[in-house]
């Protein structure tokens, strides 16, 4: 289904960047210095949980500046049924499968983080992508999983997709593997490693995978509660993985200052062996690093809870996502229920230092609207180009969790921002002509969440 | 169970609309309304999400599966979850959106 009128040049797939064999960029800076800027954005468009009738969707919002549809959900993909909640998605490949001849970047992967059903979208025509083939949730239920949760390709090109809980929904996790295909290949690593799963990154040099901890989705999925938490059903520890073994080496727990550990990011780098994790909960940064003899995780940022009027507990900022420039020298993050995005200068990995922030939205951006439009939540979901000139975000974390915090969110729907960045100087603006509303679709505002660029993500390019 | 029988099922939402499905005592509530063509939000349809809550108001439920999205607190008060609800007597249900969120508010307000 489109939205709007097929433009004459209709962009289709190209060589392969770099001139390399596969698909992606030969190295991060490859990336940055061959990229050019992004022209759509890949977004999660959501209706679960609502009364309105309509699926969800992969929406593509054209972000190329000199478009006549410039901010507009140009086209909508929708999935086949309701119920889903399309939350997190990737490539079937990327930089780390450079040297594979004949793969292509062009295939993305979308699971329903409620349905366990996985749906695989090819984008061979950008602005017009196809859904080619939907993998059901009783084929996943067999492997005692569900929960898609992250997608990432893996050298060889087949993809791996975390699943937080078993086929009734409780503990314990585990990944999901699925081959070149996409036909469901297993289990990836032996039962019973974890218990808690979430977001994964991997770095296949130093053999090592670091995999988080959100809860048994019957336990986030109704919506967020603090008896839950008092009784140590979030989760507060991180894994690390032997990536050839498929085993866990070793295990760190954050303490009650890592509460609810989401988001993992290494640098880029393929030396590299640094990386950020956010504690949601605790509104937390933790740095962690191969300190030779063993990993080690390390609390750097702390976002101090604010005392707003009217509610009776200090309100925790909530970093909910973050990110790493593709040059390693930036980490951004989102405080979605303080309401401002987080720009700091890892220069030094271990001893970030603040270079800017951005109030928008949330329950003490003081926020201000955008174009006139009240924006309904806090910053969420961020993506930045490869150039690292152009940071993007949406509002909506969970539908669940949306509705407790922001109940206006299912009446208003998502915005999508823009920010300008100055890397050169450690600098952020907010571009008050950039406004992409989710509150404006034929079948009523939609939620959005999570953002991928067809030539490579900050957040899913791995380097072998 | 009694195989064959059906249910009068009264769909009660906040709104002020309502509907009166039948419910075969072998189907879920929500299986029924997607029968007659009725759309309620839904999830996981395992029992773990709760994107399905209803609310009986009068008649007799049983659970196909353990209610794992629900707490004690919640099956007390009358929550449902209807992927995995069968009537076992005539019933009144609120439906839709809101009722899945009067399970859990904001904890710091």
């Amino acid at each position: 289904m489109s939205d709007a009128r097929k433009p004459n040049e209709t962009s289709t797939d190209e060589a392969q960047p770099g001139g390399s064999e596969g698909p992606g960029y030969t190295t991060p800076q490859a990336a940055i210095e061959e990229s050019t800027p992004e022209k759509v954005a890949y977004v999660m468009g959501l209706y679960v949980g609502t009364d309105v009738d309509a699926p969800d969707f992969l929406g593509v919002v054209d972000v190329d500046p000199d478009s006549e549809s410039y901010t507009e959900v140009i086209d909508r993909v929708e999935m086949p049924n309701r119920g889903d909640e399309l939350h997190h998605f990737g490539w079937n490949a990327c930089s780390s499968s450079c040297h594979v001849e004949g793969l292509e970047r062009r295939h993305l992967v979308i699971p329903g983080q409620r349905s366990s059903r996985i749906h695989i979208v090819d984008t061979k025509d950008r602005r017009n992508p196809e859904l080619t083939k939907v993998i059901e949730p009783e084929e996943v239920f067999e492997h005692d999983l569900s929960a898609p949760h992250t997608v990432h390709c893996i050298p060889d090109g087949n993809v791996l997709i975390s699943m937080l809980g078993d086929r009734d929904g409780d503990l314990p996790g585990g990944f999901l593997a699925l081959d070149e295909d996409f036909e469901v290949e297993g289990r990836w690593e032996p039962p019973g490693e974890i218990e808690m799963n979430y977001d994964y990154w991997y770095q296949p040099r130093h053999d090592v995978m670091v995999s988080s901890e959100w809860a048994a989705p019957k336990t986030y999925y109704p919506g967020f509660d603090l008896d839950d938490v008092e009784a140590g059903d979030y989760g507060r520890r991180i894994h690390v993985w032997n990536w050839e073994d498929r085993t866990v080496e070793q295990t760190i727990d954050l303490g009650e200052e890592g509460l609810i550990p989401l988001e993992v990011r290494f640098l880029h780098s393929p030396e590299a062996t640094h990386g950020y994790v956010g504690a949601a909960l605790s509104s937390n940064v933790f740095h962690f690093h191969d300190a030779g003899d063993e990993w080690r995780a390390e609390r750097v940022i702390d976002v101090e809870a604010r005392e707003h009027d009217g509610w009776e507990m200090p309100v925790p900022g909530l970093v909910t996502d973050l990110l790493v420039s593709m040059d390693d020298r930036y980490l951004f993050f989102s405080n979605w229920l303080h309401g401002d995005v987080r720009m700091y200068d890892i220069s030094d990995p271990s001893n970030p230092r603040l270079a800017d922030r951005i109030w928008a939205g949330g329950h003490f951006g003081d926020p201000a609207p955008v174009q006139d439009r009240e924006l309904a939540g806090g910053p969420q979901m961020l993506q930045l180009s490869l150039d690292g000139e152009r940071l993007y975000w949406t509002t909506s974390l969970f539908s669940s969790w949306d509705d407790q915090f922001y109940p206006e969110e299912a009446e208003r729907g998502s915005v999508m921002l823009k920010a300008d960045v100055d890397p050169r100087r450690g600098t952020m603006q907010l571009d008050e002509e950039f406004l992409v509303d989710f509150g404006e679709l034929p079948a009523g505002p939609a939620r959005a969440h999570e953002i991928r660029w067809p030539d490579g993500d900050c957040t899913s390019d791995v380097w072998r | 169970m009694s195989g064959g029988s059906v249910h009068e099922t009264v769909l009660s939402w906040s709104a002020g609309r309502e509907t009166v499905i039948g419910v075969r005592a072998d189907e879920s509530v929500l299986g029924a309304a997607e029968r007659a063509d009725l759309a309620l939000p839904f999830g996981c349809r395992t029992g773990a999400c709760a994107t399905c809550t209803g609310r009986v108001v009068d008649g007799w439920i049983e659970h196909t599966r353990p209610p794992r999205a629900l707490k004690d607190r919640h099956l007390a008060a009358g929550y449902v979850l209807l992927c995995i609800a069968e009537p076992r007597s005539d019933c009144r249900i609120e439906v839709g959106s809101d009722v899945r969120t009067e399970l859990v508010s904001n904890p710091w307000k």
